[in-house]
This record gives C-alpha cells, sequence and structure tokens, in this order.
C-alpha cells in the first residue's frame, strides 16, 4: 500500500478532474444578444457584423460536399457576420444525442439525412425560426418545421453504356431483371441505415404501381431483392459507389447521381436513365439547446441564398434547392442535375412523412435481410 | 507529470530515503487515472445502460438472445476470429522460426517485413486490401493470366479473414519469435543424438517449448479479431457482418444505447470466458510438458 493514502487521492483527484476538464471542453458563454436588423428576412443575406465574435460549428459529411458548401455559404457567411465558424463531421447520430443528452451541445448547424431529421424533429433537433429564415425560394413541400434541404440528388438507374448501349435498361423493372439484362448490380446496402431506394425499386419492378408504393410491403420487396441477390453489390458509402463505377465492377447501379457524375467525369462509361429516379435530399438542421439558435437560423438563411445555391451546384454537381438559383455547368453536369428540364416530372413520389415514422423498423428489417 | 510528481514527492522521500520501490508505483499513476477515464468510467457506463437504457430490467438481454439473427452474427463473429487465429498461426510459426535461424541480415530484413506493415494505419491497410482483392483487382488479374478464377475475394468472408490475418499477424509472430529465439536449440541436437528423428525432435522437444509464445499469440490475435471494424465493414459484405457492426447498428443507425450496450456486455463476457477457458488449457498443458 502507498504511504500517503490521503495525497495520492488528491493527486488523483486533480489529475482526474484535469483530464475530464480537457475531455469535455470548457464550456461557452451564455447566448450572446444577437441583432439580426429589422425587416422580413431575406434568403442569402446576413446583417454587416451581426454576429461578431461568436463561435460557430457547421457540421456535414466531409469531402467535395462539405467543402462546396464552406466555399458557397458558410465562409462568407462567416466574413460578412463576423462569426467565427469551424467545421465539424461527418454528421454522427450518436454524437449528436450524447451532445443533447448531457446539455452540451457544441454544434450549431448539422446537415442530416432528412428523413432522420424529420424524425427527430422536436427530440434532437429544434423547430426552426421561419421569421429568420426565409423559405419562399424553397420549393414547397421540401422544409418541414425542424428542417430545410441543404440540396437535392437522386437515387438513379445508372448502366454501362458499353453493354447496354444498344438496348438499355429503361427502369426498375430491367434493373431487377438478370435474365435480359445479365451483369453485376451496385445498391445502396447500409447495415446501420435503410433510406429510400431498394424496396421502392423491388416493389416497382415486382409490379406495384408507383401511386400504391405506401405503405410499403416489407415482405414483398424483400423477396423480390432475394431473388436478384447474387447479383447484387452492396455500397456502403457514397465513394464506394463510384469506385464500382470507375473500376467496372458492376455493368448497372442504383447509386446517387452525384457520385455517378462524379464517376462520369473520371471516364466511367456510364450513363443515368432519369425514368423512376427516386429525389432525396440532405437537411439543415439545429440541434435542441445549441447555444445561439438564432445565429444558427442566420446562417442556414444565408445557406439558402440564390448565388450560395448555385456556387454550391458548381462546386458538388448537387442540385440548388432555391428556384433562383443558376449555376453554370458543363453538359455532363448539366445531365445529371435532378432539376433540369424534363427530369424532376419523371421521379417517384417519395413518401419521406412516412419513412420518417418507420425509419428504426425499416432499418431492422432492412439490416435482418442484409445480414440474412 | 513527472515534475508535479518530484514537486509533491519530497518530503516522502526525505523521511524514508530508502524506499526507492514506493516511487515507480507512484509514477504509474497518471496512466491509472487516464485509463479510469477514459477506459473505465465509459465501459461501466456502458454496462449499466445495458442494464438500464430504455427501462431498468434484462430486455437488452432478452432481445439479444431471443433474436436469431443476432445468434447467427455472434456465432460468425466467433468463426471468423478462429479462422483468422488459426490462419495467422500457421502462417507465422514456420516464419518466426526462420527468423531464429536466419543470419544477422536475413533476420533484419524479416523483422522488417513484420514491422513496417505493423506501422502502417490500420484503414491504409484495408484500403490496400480493397484495390488488391476487387474482382477487377490485381490478384484476380495474377489468377487469370495463370488461367484461374477470377474468384470473389473482396465482399466475402475470404476477404475479411485475408485482410485480418495480414493486420494481425505481428501479434503472432512478434510473441513466437520472442519464445522461439530463447529456446536452446541444442536440445533438439540433444534429442538427435538419442535417437530420435529431426521431426520427432522437432515435434516432441521444440514444439512443447514455443507453446508460451503460441498461446501468447493466438490469445492476443483471437481477442483483437474478436473486436474488428473496419476491415470486416470494407472488406466484407453486410451479408458476412460481425458483431461490431451490429453494435455501430443499434448505438448509430437506431440510437438504442442499450440494446448496443448489451451487445457489447455479451462479447466482452465471451471473451473474458475464452480467456479463462485458454488459460486453464495452457495451465495443464504446460504442466504436461514440464511434468
Amino acid at each position: 500500500m502507498p504511504k500517503h493514502p490521503a495525497r495520492l487521492a488528491a493527486m488523483a483527484g486533480v489529475a482526474a478532474s484535469l483530464l475530464l476538464a480537457t475531455a469535455c471542453g470548457a464550456g461557452s458563454a451564455a447566448p450572446a444578444s444577437i441583432d439580426l436588423g429589422s425587416g422580413p428576412a431575406k434568403s442569402g443575406t446576413i446583417k454587416k457584423d451581426a454576429l461578431s465574435g461568436l463561435n460557430m460549428t457547421f457540421v456535414s459529411y466531409g469531402g467535395v460536399y462539405q467543402e462546396g458548401q464552406q466555399k458557397a455559404a458558410v465562409d462568407p457567411f462567416a466574413q460578412e457576420s463576423g462569426a467565427k465558424i469551424l467545421q465539424d463531421g461527418p454528421t454522427d447520430y450518436a454524437k449528436i444525442k450524447a451532445q443533447v443528452d448531457s446539455s452540451n451541445v457544441t454544434w450549431d448547424v448539422i446537415d442530416a439525412d432528412s428523413i432522420w431529421a424529420e424524425a427527430q424533429c422536436g427530440k434532437l433537433l429544434q423547430p426552426l425560426d421561419y421569421s429568420i429564415i426565409d423559405k419562399s425560394k424553397v420549393p414547397e413541400g421540401l422544409s418541414g418545421q425542424c428542417t430545410v434541404p441543404a440540396m437535392q440528388y437522386g437515387m438513379v438507374l445508372v448502366y454501362n453504356k458499353d453493354k447496354f448501349g444498344a438496348n438499355p435498361p429503361k427502369g426498375w423493372k430491367d434493373f431487377f431483371d438478370t435474365t435480359k439484362f445479365p451483369g453485376k448490380r451496385a445498391i445502396s446496402g447500409n447495415p446501420g441505415d435503410s433510406a429510400p431506394g431498394p424496396f421502392e425499386g423491388a416493389l416497382i419492378a415486382d409490379g406495384v404501381a408507383p401511386d400504391q408504393l405506401y405503405p410499403l410491403d416489407v415482405d414483398r420487396a424483400t423477396k423480390k431483392l432475394q431473388s436478384v441477390r447474387s447479383n447484387l453489390v452492396f455500397w456502403k458509402t457514397g465513394a464506394e459507389a463510384q469506385q464500382l463505377l470507375e473500376s467496372g465492377e458492376v455493368d448497372m447501379g442504383m447509386v446517387w447521381s452525384g457520385r455517378a457524375y462524379a464517376a462520369v467525369k473520371n471516364g466511367a462509361p456510364f450513363q443515368v436513365a432519369w425514368d423512376q429516379w427516386m429525389p432525396i435530399m440532405d437537411s439543415l438542421a439545429v440541434p435542441k439547446n445549441a447555444k445561439n439558435p438564432k445565429a444558427s437560423m442566420a446562417l442556414i438563411n444565408y445557406y439558402l441564398g440564390a448565388q450560395q445555391q448555385a456556387k454550391l451546384t458548381e462546386l458538388t454537381s448537387y442540385s440548388p434547392i432555391n428556384t433562383d438559383a443558376k449555376p453554370s455547368l458543363d453538359q455532363a453536369g448539366q445531365a445529371f442535375l435532378t432539376t433540369a428540364p424534363g427530369v424532376p416530372e419523371k421521379a417517384l413520389k417519395i413518401d419521406s412523412k412516412w419513412w420518417a415514422e418507420h425509419q428504426p423498423e425499416m432499418i431492422e428489417k432492412w439490416s435482418a435481410w442484409l445480414g440474412g | 507529470m513527472a515534475s508535479t510528481l518530484q514537486a509533491v514527492a519530497p518530503p516522502a522521500a526525505a523521511r524514508q530515503p530508502a524506499d526507492p520501490e514506493r516511487r515507480p508505483a507512484l509514477l504509474v499513476l497518471p496512466a491509472l487515472v487516464a485509463l479510469a477515464v477514459f477506459f473505465l468510467f465509459p465501459l461501466i457506463s456502458m454496462v449499466i445502460s445495458a442494464f438500464t437504457d430504455p427501462v431498468p430490467g434484462l430486455g437488452n438481454f432478452t432481445w439479444f438472445f431471443s433474436e436469431t439473427q443476432n445468434l447467427r452474427v455472434l456465432g460468425r463473429t466467433f468463426t471468423t476470429a478462429l479462422w483468422v487465429t488459426v490462419v495467422a498461426l500457421v502462417l507465422s510459426y514456420p516464419y518466426a522460426y526462420a527468423m531464429t535461424i536466419a543470419g544477422t541480415r536475413a533476420r533484419a530484413v524479416l523483422t522488417l517485413l513484420v514491422l513496417v506493415p505493423f506501422w502502417t494505419s490500420l484503414m491504409v491497410r484495408t484500403f490496400a486490401w480493397v484495390i488488391l482483392l476487387q474482382d477487377t483487382g490485381v490478384v484476380n488479374d495474377l489468377l487469370g493470366t495463370i488461367g484461374l478464377g477470377p474468384f470473389s475475394l473482396i465482399r466475402t468472408q475470404t476477404g475479411v479473414v485475408i485482410g485480418m490475418v495480414q493486420l494481425l499477424m505481428p501479434f503472432m509472430v512478434l510473441p513466437l519469435y520472442a519464445v522461439m529465439s530463447g529456446i536452446d536449440r541444442r536440445l533438439l541436437t540433444a534429442a538427435g543424438s538419442m535417437g530420435a528423428r529431426p521431426v520427432k525432435a522437432f515435434l516432441d522437444v521444440y514444439v512443447p517449448l514455443s507453446l508460451p509464445g503460441v498461446s501468447a499469440g493466438c490469445l492476443t490475435v483471437f481477442i483483437s479479431a474478436l473486436g474488428f471494424y473496419v476491415t470486416p465493414a470494407l472488406l466484407g459484405s453486410p451479408t458476412d457482418a460481425l458483431l461490431s457492426q451490429q453494435i455501430f447498428t443499434q448505438v448509430n443507425g437506431l440510437l438504442k444505447w442499450g440494446r448496443g450496450g448489451a451487445m457489447g456486455v455479451v462479447l466482452l463476457g465471451l471473451t473474458l470466458a475464452m480467456i479463462a477457458l485458454l488459460a486453464v488449457t495452457l495451465r495443464r498443458a504446460g504442466k504436461k510438458v514440464t511434468g
């Protein structure tokens, strides 16, 4: 036994509290009183130096996407408002829960999957203040009580034009027809997640009418998926999907439009079939108990501006959500925009409300099938 | 840290000058505190959440053991770890043996071949395997030129085992080499002079003496393999998910921390049980050799 247990204990205590202090980070100051100016909010603007001296953190998924967000919206916002904005990521739901549960929220604005965000409205996320956020240029139905879209993209069918060029697959029915269209198919398959895509595609292929998809008949969908399982290659991240196209490991894919565009830009011989594409988007949201909700709202409002959205699209190839945004892109880029003329009408209608209500159950069923 | 300790220590040292053995214990203290804060505390809170989140009771454990899916994943986790251990042992034993009999320069090369990958990030090595093993990758190209394959290596359990063996082999080779280099090779000569053929001398004399290294290596590899996350996530398919990935699903996808905690507790409990079992078996084996 040590000779001086009391001294030892005191030292241990000091060391422990030091470690804890560094681990948890020093708490920030109380919410500053913020003057955002008078008059109705206008997207893409912020009163000069309104947030001087404030520290904020913007959280997204990293890579080209977050860099684009930073360059198009976050950095200019920081410059104009005077706030200092840190970038963090990737958006981690467990971390958000930990922050909200422990009442130590260090993330001010997060970019998250919109279905998850809708499901967490009022739980981990707080309602947005639409007197600060101007959503008049956001298409009807894309914003929620706690969310505004961060951009838009699609789950699309792409195929190798060298292989299927003469007789290409046209929709999900062809995607699931391995006799007429032999070959491997890339499909999203993340056991920790479930999102619109595979179930809807399988049901359409099995003969369900597009307006009868919901509530999803999961048993029927998994049965259809099972019938082509040996031809499926599951991708867990966008990067993996892109790599599968570029390395030629698959002949067809159910992938994100932005990643398909990136693969094509790198020389992959793929083409997109827009029929029955499924719109998806990320949303911006503010965690509950965020330190400066007003500042968070101001950042979101700025992010929605037409100029910011145009620049974001130019930098990331995701589609803009401000209807006034006029991005200048090359022809290939234009071809992959979900907002290009003729494209929106071809979309399948995804019931994101239904998804938000049923996502946990869908994750369990999807994970069970994947692991089966 | 050291200066803080010295600042506090002098009075004690002055009163008791001839007590050098106390100080090393004191030096370990910061490490122990760090361990308590960063390891023990989260571990305990995880165990607590397993029994209390969302409601107190054994609900999370009942859920775990009532879903066949979970038991299948648990079984797969242990068989994968076992495969990795066996393959790593089969490859490492001759390698470590070669290290003991090689000349100085050859041994340096062999050691370097183990250590350089060991110092490279796990993530980088796993990605390298993704590139090598993919259907259109180098391995399949090579196999193709000699008229074999193509084989599905990536997104299969085979791919996961290949990747994990490469990542964990240093943990097998190094303890084996440490023990083997301490074995007196004259014992083999002695066995030969007593009439044993080389193979018999090797199996009856050398192998038993190397067992401590085998057990240390196997235990380290097996236990590390049980908790692997990145490699199976990248090289495997969701169809061969391991327990760590299922835990991630519960914690991150579903925000069901109690369930994730319960899975962690089950994994921890079974791992401790395996260690105990192995320790007992090895002690018996050890007694047989020496006694």
